[in-house]
């Protein structure tokens, strides 16, 4: 599924140069449900965004599902993160004024699919998520563990092979962490790759193999 | 492109309206006022043009005068007087001078239907009421050549003097009495603006035919001839040669100004023409200049709509957008906030201008209201408006939209 061979991400701030990610090889099969761990600047969050395809690494190559995405253009990664890639957030990122419907309806948009599929497969996530009857409401209208349910919906709609969520359960009590746990090992049965950022080890313990970052290497 | 991303836009505007709102507004009151500045603007010099031409229409005048060289021995002071045959030598020897009439007058006390007044009676040739500007109400006319040679007793009175003497009635085929001798009107004249003049206005006035003026009035010479040059451009020639044939008639020198008095409002009117121009020019290049300003403004609020949008764009950009989406969202939306301002306050100016003209002007004093109350909405005016502000619309939409395009994903998401 993934093939990370090599990885290597440096921010240049003026004369400083940070490496975030330090020669990071890494290989994730299908199915798996991953969490990656490690203190604040160990490069977390650069990983996965590059898994993402929302980065570009400095050096590297990166295999996504057999593809090399390391030397894609923007419009390119855009595509690959439409089709492949579902996101979620600590802040769930909603559209602030659209409704859920129109939130879940959004990654459809930008790849073409007809009107009729769209509303089918708004209806199928609005119902594995159970939010059929707040379908109208707007982000504001809605609870923390509702918005994150929304988010994953969304994150569903192009039926992606990958999940990538960072922190998903940071902003939530963890009963309702538990609960989209809970959907995420049911994404897992259905056959999808989950990578997911926390530093909680509870909420860790949910997936199968644990990655340990510290200054922007595997540990 | 497709359509359903296209209605997806229009949604997202939608519910973004109040956000849009103050840009929208900024917009149609720019419209507004640039259109209000140069329709007034236009208005204003076309009034005056109008009113200028009150006067008479490509207009020569020449006065008796006092001359101010000596001349082949003559001295000067000495008084030049002109007579009706000096008209008839004139057009003889002048092949450019189109129409031509003279003119005298005189106060007189008129009497009509028990009222009385004293007014300024002129004597004048057949020619005279169409290069005045003079057009007889219906039902009326002017003096005609039959009225000049048989010294007929008709007059054409001024709207004024008609109002003076037959309130709410119509004057015409009713009998005055100038200086005890009758006339019967024959014709009223038609209003028109007028704002320059010489012993009052056109409007005060009545007119009775030169020949039959002759017989009421003692004097032999006339006051003033009036000529009009078949083309505007010979108005120095004809000027030229006037003074040249008279000259040589009564013994004066050509180049001596004061010798005979001439009005040539034609070159006047080729002066005031360019400062016309000049207002109008100047009211374009205001008007520019505030589009100009205006265009910064609006460049400022799209770029701060694109920055408080940054985390949504962001957002956008993780699920799926291309650049080419987000640059089109936003040039689409800053061409619909623009055109649906620019309609706003195209359609306002317009309302406006109209409501402006049907306020009634008094054609009595050529008071400021005659140049303000006309304004003019036309369609050169929208047309240039729109060429401009459509470019400063795109140029306005497509940087702040290229800008959102290139922000990088994870910084966007990043934004707070």
């Amino acid at each position: 599924m993934i093939e990370m061979e090599r990885i290597s991400k440096v921010y240049r701030m003026g004369e400083v140069r940070l490496e975030a990610l330090k020669e990071i090889s890494l290989r994730i099969e299908a199915a798996e449900f991953i969490s990656i761990m490690g203190p604040s600047g160990s490069g977390k969050s650069t990983l996965l965004n590059i898994i993402g395809c929302l980065d570009t690494p400095s050096g590297g190559s990166y295999f996504l599902e057999e593809k090399n995405v390391a030397g894609l253009g923007f419009d390119e990664l855009s595509t690959v993160r439409n089709r492949k890639i579902g996101f979620v957030f600590q802040n769930f990122n909603l559209l602030p004024y659209a409704t859920t419907y129109e939130n879940i309806e959004l990654p459809m948009l930008f790849n073409g699919r007809s009107g009729k599929r769209r509303r089918e497969r708004v209806r199928e996530l609005l119902e594995m998520v159970g939010l059929v009857e707040w379908q109208h409401h707007r982000p504001s209208e809605l609870s923390g563990g509702q918005q994150q349910r929304v988010a994953i919906a969304r994150a569903l709609a192009n039926d992606p092979s990958l999940i990538l969520a960072d922190e998903p359960t940071g902003n939530l009590d963890s009963k309702t962490g538990e609960e989209i746990m809970g959907l995420f090992v049911k994404l897992q049965g259905q056959g999808r790759t989950i990578l997911m950022v926390t530093h909680d080890t509870h909420i860790a313990s949910y997936s199968q193999r644990t990655i340990q970052l510290l200054d922007g290497r595997i540990v | 492109m497709r359509a359903q991303l296209f209605r997806y836009f229009a949604k997202e505007l939608r519910k973004r309206k109040k956000k849009t709102a103050l840009v929208t507004f900024a917009i149609t009151w720019g419209t507004l006022s640039i259109l209000l500045l140069m329709s007034f603007g236009r208005g204003l010099s076309n009034s005056f043009r109008i009113s200028f031409k009150g006067l008479g229409d490509n207009l020569i005048m020449v006065y008796r005068g006092q001359t101010s060289k000596d001349y082949h021995g003559l001295p000067k002071g000495r008084r030049i007087m002109i007579y009706p045959r000096d008209i008839a030598l004139l057009s003889a020897l002048i092949p450019e001078i189109g129409l031509v009439s003279p003119e005298s007058n005189d106060y007189f006390m008129i009497t009509a239907a028990g009222r009385e007044t004293n007014r300024n009676v002129c004597g004048v040739g057949p020619a005279f009421g169409v290069m005045r500007s003079m057009i007889a109400e219906s039902g009326g006319r002017f003096i005609n050549e039959e009225d000049e040679r048989t010294a007929r007793r008709v007059a054409f009175i001024g709207w004024n003097m008609a109002e003076n003497l037959f309130p709410g009635e119509n004057p015409v085929g009713r009998t005055i009495v100038i200086s005890r001798v009758p006339f019967t009107v024959i014709g009223v004249m038609k209003k028109k603006l007028q704002n320059s003049s010489y012993q009052g206005f056109d409007a005060d006035h009545a007119y009775i035919p030169h020949s039959t003026f002759s017989r009421i009035h003692t004097q032999l010479y006339i006051d003033r001839i009036h000529v009009q040059p078949k083309r505007r451009e010979d108005n120095q020639l004809v000027e030229r040669r006037i003074r040249e044939i008279l000259g040589r008639k009564y013994r004066f020198d050509p180049e001596d100004d004061y010798a005979l008095g001439i009005w040539n409002t034609i070159e006047q009117a080729e002066e005031a023409e360019k400062g016309f121009r000049g207002v109008e020019i100047f009211l374009a290049i205001i008007g520019g200049l505030t589009l100009l300003i205006g265009a910064v403004g609006v460049t400022n609020l799209m770029y701060a709509l694109v920055k408080e949008r940054t985390r949504e764009i962001g957002i956008k950009m993780a699920l799926g957008a291309r650049r080419r989406h987000i640059i089109l969202q936003f040039l689409l939306e800053t061409v619909f906030i623009f055109s649906k301002g620019m309609f706003w306050g195209a359609a306002v100016a317009y309302a406006i201008v109209r409501l402006t003209r049907l306020v009634p002007i008094s054609y009595e004093l050529s008071g400021i209201q005659t140049y303000l109350l006309r304004p003019i909405f036309s369609l050169d005016i929208l047309v240039i408006f729109l060429a401009i502000l459509g470019t400063l619309v795109f140029l306005s939409g497509i940087f702040p939209a290229v800008r959102a395009s290139r922000l990088n994903p994870v910084e966007a998401l990043r934004y707070e």
